[in-house]
């Protein structure tokens, strides 16, 4: 054992000596290479650091594999004056885990008390399917629905934030505006022109948007005096609806445009219905005697008349089994000035005959009036043309029956008859203050300085229509319109579309007002009428009265301070009393 | 050598110390940043809120009958004036035609 230990000593001293010669001879080399090693591993470490220093930690991504529903985030909308009209808030979506559900019944049930509308049999289906992960049960709660449902402490439940459309001002420009989808995605009005043109953001989440406001031309004061004033007007005139426009004659903004019965935009299907159609844009009517102006304009612009010009309309005329005849003729040949101030069917006729059926055609498109047109709130609803356009088409067409037009098209025809001759292209966002309109005649400038003078005649004079429109200082100028509705088998004599075109102040117009009255009763306030000299000339005055402060005209002092109508109350120093 | 050794395993810890700290304190700042980055959101939609809330209280519909029962009216083109010497002058002559109508 001893000699055991003894000869294994030795072997592990005779084993070292043979160890010892290689040892010094690779030791430099293991520690060049351990150093080496060591310091390209502190390279790699502080290159790592420096890159991480430089380039931060880069982008990093996260994947969901659950279904989740993709929401728009959509810029504000506001009127000309940066007031609110639409805007994106947060609001709480409530979906389930059917996985999660215990005791559907119980869930159901509960829901049921908060929701009065639940679907149940549509949810216990959804429910029922173990396999599904995530269903929507109600979205756009408010936090006080949210709040609610959280009570009731039902596990498989949860909230997800979203964005929902709001829109502060109600029905205000209900129809302008248009609406979005669950998902907060236009479709239609201004709400369609800020997906397709503006931009909106897709989000998950209730995340606003970063862009800015869609400024459109609409004045929130102006938009509510004219809803306002046509509510006024339907009251007193037994209406069935009511629309007018307010548009800049040099630029084409539109700063209201209303039609009622209104819709809010926060409940899109109230703008379906038959009755709530946009009046302005959507739709299109036969105008009647309103379409005289673009009649008498196409003549004396042709150079086939002047004002002055004496036309016998004595005689009814007759084509095609039609007779076209003045309501109330005054048996005399009349100049072209009267044929305007009295309305008369016949002498309209007259005229476009004179002009010939091309001619008018002509005319009206290069007026803007046949072809479709469009805004930024999408198509204008196209005008509806006879067939054939005849003598007998001529001769109706010229007193505004035959052809319909939505009233937007017609007010931008109009403009330009009295802005100068200038073609007018009607919008609703606003223009930036520096953007020059592209000037491009129509007519020329005498034809709109005799038509301005023939308009204003129309409401200053006695004989005028359209008298009852005028506002004190305002130079008001226009013409009336009583279309009689298309009926079945006819026109129906008492339905009847009364409509008034303004603009003011006449001697260098800025504004132009166009206001339809649609079924108006003869009431006390008309008279026992249903004629628009009765109801929509007054309105459009009230309209004009309103706006006119509004909008920063001032009114002519000679005329205002003829009728002041004003009581300041010094003692009060607060109380103003006016007409 | 055993130097060298020595002083690189003194800079291994030190740099190891020094990533430990700054990543820690990187994930701090995230935090932080995360915090408010969440506050800002949610501001925004308070603002969001607020600005809507405000549209919708200041929304002609509702202030002009308020304004009404205040026996405030829209204002007529008989209010306006080409200089505060005629508005001033006008509002002289409807005062003294005020005060005629009441036998003052």
């Amino acid at each position: 054992m001893e000699r055991g230990a003894s000869n294994s000593h030795v072997e592990h001293e005779a084993a070292g000596e043979v160890a010892a010669e290689p040892r010094s001879a690779n030791g430099p080399l293991r520690t060049l290479i351990a150093t080496v090693g060591v310091a390209l591993f502190f390279m790699a470490i502080g290159a790592q650091l420096v890159r991480l220093a430089l380039m931060g930690l880069g982008d990093s991504s996260i994947s969901m594999s659950e279904t989740v529903a993709q929401s728009f985030a959509r810029p504000d909308i506001v009127d000309r004056n940066g007031r609110l009209l639409a805007t994106d808030v947060e609001a709480y979506s409530l979906f389930a885990d059917p996985a999660r559900v215990i005791d559907r019944d119980e869930v159901i049930e509960k829901l049921a008390l908060v929701f009065n509308d639940l679907d149940r049999t549509s949810l216990r289906k959804d429910l029922s399917d173990r396999t599904r992960r995530f269903v929507w049960v109600r979205r756009g709660l408010s936090p006080r629905v949210a709040q609610a449902v959280h009570d009731l402490g039902l596990p498989g439940l949860d909230f997800r934030r979203e964005l929902r459309r709001a829109y502060p001002g109600g029905k205000l420009a209900g129809h302008l505006i248009g609406y979005v989808n669950i998902d907060n995605k236009g479709v239609s009005g201004i709400e369609r022109y800020v997906d397709d043109v503006v931009g909106v953001e897709s989000v998950q989440g209730a995340t606003l948007a970063e862009r800015p406001p869609v400024r459109l031309s609409i004045d929130i004061g102006v938009q509510h005096a004219v809803e306002a004033e046509l509510q006024e007007a339907m009251k007193l005139y037994e209406a069935k609806g009511a629309a007018a426009i307010v548009m800049d004659v040099n630029s084409g903004e539109v700063l209201a445009s209303a039609s009622l019965p209104g819709v809010d935009p926060a409940f899109p299907n109230t703008s379906l219905e038959p009755g709530n159609l946009d009046k302005i844009a959507g739709s299109t009517f036969e105008l009647g005697s309103v379409f005289k102006t673009l009649t008498v304009a196409m003549a004396i612009d042709a150079a086939l008349v002047t004002p002055d010009t004496i036309v016998d309309v004595r005689k009814e005329l007759s084509a095609g089994g039609f007779t076209i005849k003045d309501l109330h003729p005054l048996r005399r040949p009349l100049s072209v000035a009267e044929i305007f101030l009295h309305s008369s069917n016949v002498g309209a006729a007259m005229l476009a005959m004179q002009a010939g059926p091309q001619r008018f055609r002509d005319f009206l498109r290069q007026m803007q009036v046949l072809d479709p047109m469009r805004t930024e709130a999408g198509p204008i609803a196209p005008p509806q043309l006879p067939q054939r356009w005849g003598d007998i088409e001529t001769m109706t067409i010229a007193y505004g029956h035959g052809i319909a037009v939505a009233p937007l098209q017609f007010a931008a025809a109009a403009a330009s008859v009295v802005n100068g001759g200038r073609k007018v292209t009607p919008t609703f966002v606003k223009r930036p203050a520096d953007s020059g309109v592209a000037v491009i005649p129509l007519i020329d400038t005498a034809t709109s300085a005799k038509m301005r003078d023939l308009m204003r005649r129309n409401v200053a004079e006695r004989v005028g229509t359209g008298k009852r429109a005028e506002v004190a200082g305002y130079q008001v100028g226009g013409k009336t319109g009583t279309a009689e509705m298309p009926g079945v088998g006819g026109y129906r004599e008492k339905s009847v579309i009364s409509s008034f075109l303004a603009a003011f102040p006449m001697d260098n117009p800025r504004y132009l007002v166009f206001v339809m009255i649609f079924e108006p009763q003869g009431t006390k306030a008309s008279s026992g009428e249903v004629l628009a000299s009765l109801n929509a000339a007054p309105t459009a005055g009230r309209v004009i009265g309103r706006v006119g402060p509004l909008l920063g005209i001032l009114p002519t002092q000679a005329a205002a301070a003829g009728a002041p109508s004003v009581a300041f109350d010094a003692r009060s120093g607060a109380k103003y009393e006016t007409r | 050598m055993r130097f060298v050794i020595l002083a690189a395993l003194m800079v291994t810890l030190a740099s190891a110390f020094v990533l430990y700290s700054s990543n820690y304190d990187t994930r701090q700042l995230e935090v932080r940043v995360s915090e408010q980055e969440r506050a800002i959101e949610k501001a925004r939609g308070d603002i969001a809120v607020l600005k809507a809330e405000r549209a919708h209280l200041a929304r002609p519909e509702r202030i002009e009958p308020l304004a009404r029962a205040m026996g405030l009216a829209p204002a007529s083109e008989q209010q306006l004036a080409v200089s505060p010497d005629a508005a001033l002058s006008r509002v002289m002559a409807t005062g003294s035609t005020t005060s005629q109508k009441r036998g003052d």
